[in-house]
């Protein structure tokens, strides 16, 4: 078994990391550089920023804040938010991000994602959903920080984003974001089960047993984390120490 | 065809004939009733300060205690009325009330007109998991809907008969339980920009109602125009079928003197943070999506009519459901002014299209007879909208994007 890698996720707006529920309600947590410095030390196997209302707002504006967590965080950065070109991809890159994840304009012009592989390669590309709940076995993808309805069922959009070139899904569930209550195992499931690449589950996150359950009856091959560790529910050593006690796989050799 | 052409919102003549926006938020000096100050801030940016700076909000929870403390009941019976939709704001304030200070709160559930999906859930689970007794009323449908109909074309709003029934169901209830308390959440008018003249009180007095919050006008009128023009026969409005929507007869007021006070005057309003509560504590649960002409979907969601509401305040005062939105997220230090000023270019305006045929439906009304009330209003709005080119336009925006900008 490949180990699982635990990954904070901080969802930013404006000069902010922020925190909602259901990606409603955005409550200001702090300070973006602080936060990722922090989860870096405590040994998160990567990090992902997302602007999340960089569509919603039409800008992108995490430049700065990648560059200066690509100076003193030496694990994978993957950034998202607002990308809408290969030129917007270029940019991130340069100051330092190692993946980019697309969802809005990726679904209102899926060939993005084809250029985009094809230019930087797959193992950079990040297609993210956030995935609503309908009905049992059923989703659709939300654009623009889970605002918008695109219409196009999850499974369906996963499966032409990795033949389109992604080399990697971030899956959020909208309907268990910010709650703590678990996450969606059939959607990651779903979605695990049936491709080839790495899906990071996200959403849900509330008590070890969740984590346990997404990565052993989910398939996930990597979990994000934002809830639990921004108002100190748990820390990624604690996390880490108990996974591996309960025979799942983890880089432990960090901090 | 409009039954009347006419309209008794005595609201419209005030308004300002030159649009200026609030130099702190995004509203602007259309707002029915909102004042502006020397700097050009409004009057809910300047409580907003009031609100995170000066208030001292533990002195207010003394006299929250104390207020309680005189109405608590000491053998479980209901000590208070908390009126609400179930949804966010009057979760948080129902659960505070009974959780934290103990008090015995009967709900009580004025219905929308149209019950969404998510409302009705939400509705339920602040029941089944807040955990609170609750009486739900659905007045008589068949006089709810005229009513609608009259004052969407009278007042520019098919919302009131719900607003009357909002405000004055619950003193009904009062009297029915003999419970002298009741909470509302918010002041409206203080919280979102409005008349401050009950800036520093926890409480109004329902004489109150008819120039605030019933555009000047109010169900009497709107009975006597309906049984004019036909509408209502003189047998459907024998023997007081609108009792609920008005204040209880004085008399009746007299013997219990129920005292009605907003939470908001005690404990700092922040309806980001009841979403978190009411999250938390009653299952309250997002839309799936935003709701048309926002970009929020916490709010105002159980209604399948609220969309033309705000529509309707668009066409009249030249700003929507987003303004009003982001204008509490710049006062609550959520967002900033230039966040608000894009959310408002992208969203405010935006058409209800999603439940327009089931608003049609409710009125009785066809697509044509609804466009001709908007373009009445436009009309009567020259300083906000103008034709070009056979197409109405509106003539100024925040964003600059108005016609005559």
């Amino acid at each position: 078994m490949h180990n699982v890698r635990l990954i904070a996720r901080l969802d930013i707006k404006g000069p902010n990391l922020i925190k909602g529920v259901h990606l409603e309600g955005l409550r200001v947590i702090g300070s973006p550089q602080e936060y990722a410095t922090k989860y870096y030390q405590m040994g998160a196997d990567e990090l992902i920023y997302l602007d999340t209302v960089a569509s919603l707002y039409g800008r992108n504006n995490l430049h700065e804040i990648v560059k200066s967590a690509a100076s003193n965080i030496f694990i994978p950065l993957t950034v998202g938010g607002g990308i809408r070109t290969i030129d917007d991809i270029t940019s991130l890159l340069r100051v330092g991000a190692d993946k980019i994840a697309i969802n809005t304009f990726a679904t209102k012009q899926p060939s993005l994602l084809q250029e985009a592989a094809q230019r930087f390669g797959s193992q950079c590309i990040v297609l993210s959903i956030a995935a609503k709940k309908i009905h049992p076995g059923k989703w659709i993808a939300l654009t623009d920080n889970g605002r918008e309805n695109s219409g196009m069922d999850v499974l369906e959009w996963a499966h032409q984003g990795w033949k389109l070139g992604a080399g990697e899904i971030l899956l959020t569930s909208v309907d268990q974001e910010g709650t703590a209550s678990g996450f969606d195992c059939d959607l990651v499931n779903a979605v695990a089960s049936t491709l080839p690449i790495p899906v990071i589950a996200s959403g849900g996150m509330g008590t070890i047993d969740h984590l346990e359950a997404v990565i052993k009856c989910g398939k996930a091959d990597a979990v994000a984390l934002a809830h639990v560790l921004h108002y100190n529910k748990f820390t990624i050593s604690d996390i880490k120490h108990e996974m591996i006690a309960r025979g799942i796989n983890m880089r432990s050799d960090g901090k | 065809m409009m039954l009347f052409g006419k309209t008794l919102d005595q609201q419209l003549p005030h308004r300002p004939q030159k649009v200026t926006y609030c130099t702190k938020c995004v509203v602007s000096n259309q707002r029915p009733r909102i004042a502006f100050d020397e700097n050009g801030v409004c009057s809910a940016c300047n409580y907003a300060s009031e609100k995170y700076k000066f208030i001292d909000w533990n002195e207010r929870e003394q006299e929250l205690l104390a207020l309680l403390d005189r109405y608590r009941s000491k053998d479980g019976s209901y000590d208070c009325v908390v009126p609400g939709s179930g949804g966010k704001d009057s979760g948080f304030t129902a659960h505070l009330l009974k959780y934290k200070y103990g008090m015995h709160p009967l709900t009580v559930t004025w219905a929308p007109f149209l019950y969404t999906d998510i409302g009705w859930k939400n509705y339920l689970n602040f029941k089944d998991k807040g955990g609170f007794d609750n009486i739900l009323c659905f007045p008589n449908g068949a006089i709810h809907r005229k009513l609608s109909r009259l004052a969407f074309e009278l007042h520019g709003d098919a919302w009131d008969p719900f607003q009357y029934g909002q405000k004055n169901y619950a003193y009904h209830m009062a009297l029915k339980f003999n419970i002298p308390l009741i909470f509302y959440g918010e002041s409206g008018e203080v919280e979102y920009g409005g008349s401050t003249k009950n800036i520093h009180k926890p409480f109004e007095s329902p004489e109150d109602y008819k120039h605030l919050y019933w555009k000047g006008s109010g169900m009497d009128e709107l009975v006597e125009q309906g049984l004019e023009c036909g509408m209502f026969t003189k047998e459907e409005m024998q023997n007081n079928p609108l009792e609920l929507y008005r204040i209880p007869k004085l008399e009746d007021m007299q013997r219990l003197n129920p005292e009605m006070h907003w939470l908001s005057y005690y404990v700092k309003w922040i309806p980001q943070e009841n979403y978190y509560y009411a999250a938390e504590h009653c299952g309250f649960e997002a839309n799936a999506e935003r709701s048309e002409g926002t970009y929020s979907k916490y709010a105002s969601l159980d209604d399948k009519t609220d969309g033309f509401h705000f529509y309707l305040a668009y066409i009249k005062f030249g700003i929507a459901r987003a303004t009003s939105d982001a204008a509490h997220e710049v006062r609550d230090g959520h967002i900033t002014r230039e966040e608000a000023i894009a959310l408002v270019k992208r969203y405010d305006g935006e058409f209800p299209q999603k439940y327009f045929k089931d608003f049609l439906e409710y009125l009785s009304i066809t697509e044509e007879e609804f466009w001709e009330v908007i373009d009445f209003y436009r009309e009567l709005s020259p300083h906000l909208w103008r034709k070009v080119d056979g197409k109405w336009k509106i003539r100024h925006t925040i964003w600059g994007g108005g016609v005559d900008d």
